[in-house]
């Protein structure tokens, strides 16, 4: 049987292995290639630091733990730039998980800069409604909102009762892996109240956001883990996302590969017949 | 101790999961259902405290506000047909869910999507950079020969067909850019379950 026969015949858990081989290595040992920041995420890198402090950042993390590899990476690493900012994050979620997975950050990144719960950052918890709520809380946050995530009354927090309605919003970032998300903060939020947004969504939902990014409506974009690794590297924080990058460019130099031998078997078969 | 064996758990589910790439097996199989069962019952949890408690049982128990029976009269109204004899009631909670739906989201796709996307392509061809000038060209191409495309009012031949293809590469091209973007997110889900392995449980990196 000639090389390529055997090629084409070849079980696809090697592929697998394969993958798998060029995930571990890098993350073990790491090879340090370069992250390049591209224009989306300085964008938005730029847009907080333009922020003047005390300003309320709303963080709305309307993903779940199915995207929470791409995701969270991003929240930590926007929650550290705002707290070094000195800006006050107002945190919520339109997906029952995400403010939960956005408080492990919030937890591990607000002591760091010394932030008080209620004062400097506070977690209202989950939103159901999507559109309605969204049109609702620009309105008036007070008819939806009432406790924080724990149930504990949100008028009893200063920065509770600091956001009456979209006017005391300063910027909205929506982490966002899907439906309701960053789309319909741009259609009943933005668009209403005139907000800026900017959004840090999964890879796949990347590619949907740069019409939005053309017409202005929103600010800046983190795509994927990539997007996270950008952010990570402008508020030089190197973590999972940096950590993550040397495998995403391994492995999707090895995809390479395979296509371009998958298309020589393919043209190979075709010229045999 | 309590996030330790949590670190074990999703640790030894993560790996019954990714058994399933040798071949399938009955690890995987108690690792499916496990995610199946843990998500029905996240759920249901979810619905009572999000949704049904605090917009109809809190309003109606804790402060006697009997005027969210009517939502809820509305709401049964959806199962009529199980009923023959009165199915035609299924048209009051039909009607009224379309007229809300209507009203917000024809005014806010209108002012929030349709005006800001197609203000932006109304793009400068004079007075700018020559890299501006050819991005600014392939945007308003881009977006007229896709529209061409689904423009199925007359046959695409000649010119028309010229720009309906055009639009096909179009999308094509876009097409490309989201299954691209698809492997990107794939393989970082991957980095993230195996950094999680070698990070949290191995202690490893």
């Amino acid at each position: 049987m000639k090389m390529i026969d055997r090629v084409a015949k070849m079980d696809r858990r090697i592929i697998f292995l394969l993958v798998g081989l060029a995930v571990i290595i890098p993350l073990i040992a790491p090879l340090g290639l370069p992250v390049d920041i591209t224009k989306p995420v300085r964008d938005v890198f730029a847009a907080v630091d333009s922020l003047r402090e005390g300003s309320i950042v709303v963080v709305s993390c309307d993903y779940d733990p199915g995207s929470e590899a791409e995701l969270t990476p991003a929240t930590a690493a926007f929650l550290e730039h705002c707290f070094r900012r000195n800006l006050r994050v107002y945190m919520m979620g339109l997906w029952p998980a995400g403010p939960e997975l956005g408080d492990l950050a919030l937890e591990t990144i607000a002591p760091k800069y010394n932030k008080e719960y209620g004062v400097d950052y506070i977690n209202v918890g989950y939103r159901p409604g999507g559109p309605v709520m969204l049109v609702s809380l620009g309105r008036n946050v007070g008819d939806l909102i009432r406790a924080d995530y724990a149930g504990v009354p949100i008028d009893s927090f200063p920065l509770g009762r600091a956001v009456k309605s979209a006017r005391d919003i300063d910027f909205v970032m929506t982490l966002s892996a899907g439906d309701p998300g960053v789309l319909h903060w741009i259609i009943y939020f933005s668009a209403r109240y005139g907000t800026p947004i900017a959004t840090a969504t999964t890879a796949i939902m990347a590619p949907q956001q740069y019409p939005y990014l053309s017409s202005k409506q929103l600010v800046g974009l983190l795509g994927g883990l990539k997007g996270a690794a950008e952010y990570e590297t402008l508020v030089d924080m190197k973590a999972r996302a940096v950590a993550g990058m040397d495998s995403q460019s391994i492995v999707h130099l090895l995809l390479v590969v395979f296509i371009v031998i998958g298309n020589i078997i393919l043209l190979y078969e075709k010229r045999k017949k | 101790m309590l996030t330790t064996i949590g670190v074990w758990i999703a640790a030894l589910l993560t790996l019954a999961i990714y058994s399933f790439l040798y071949k399938d097996n009955p690890v995987y199989k108690i690792a499916e259902n496990i995610f199946v069962g843990v998500s029905a019952g996240y759920w249901a949890v979810v619905l009572w405290f999000n949704y049904a408690w605090p917009n109809l049982f809190e309003p109606m128990i804790m402060r006697g506000n009997f005027i969210y029976l009517i939502p809820v009269i509305i709401g049964l109204m959806m199962f009529a047909p199980l009923i023959p004899k009165v199915s035609w009631l299924i048209r009051i909670p039909l009607t009224f869910t379309m007229g809300v739906a209507m009203a917000l989201v024809i005014l806010q796709r209108i002012q929030g999507e349709i005006f800001p996307q197609l203000q932006a392509t109304f793009l400068p061809l004079s007075g700018i950079s020559a890299i501006q000038l050819v991005t600014n060209l392939l945007i308003i191409l881009g977006v007229v020969s896709t529209l061409i495309y689904f423009y199925f009012s007359k046959a695409h031949k000649g010119v028309l067909g010229v720009f309906a293809k055009l639009g096909i590469w179009f999308m094509m091209i876009a097409f490309g850019a989201s299954f691209g973007y698809t492997v990107m997110a794939r393989i970082s889900l991957l980095i993230g379950r195996v950094y999680f392995l070698l990070h949290n449980w191995l202690h490893i990196i």
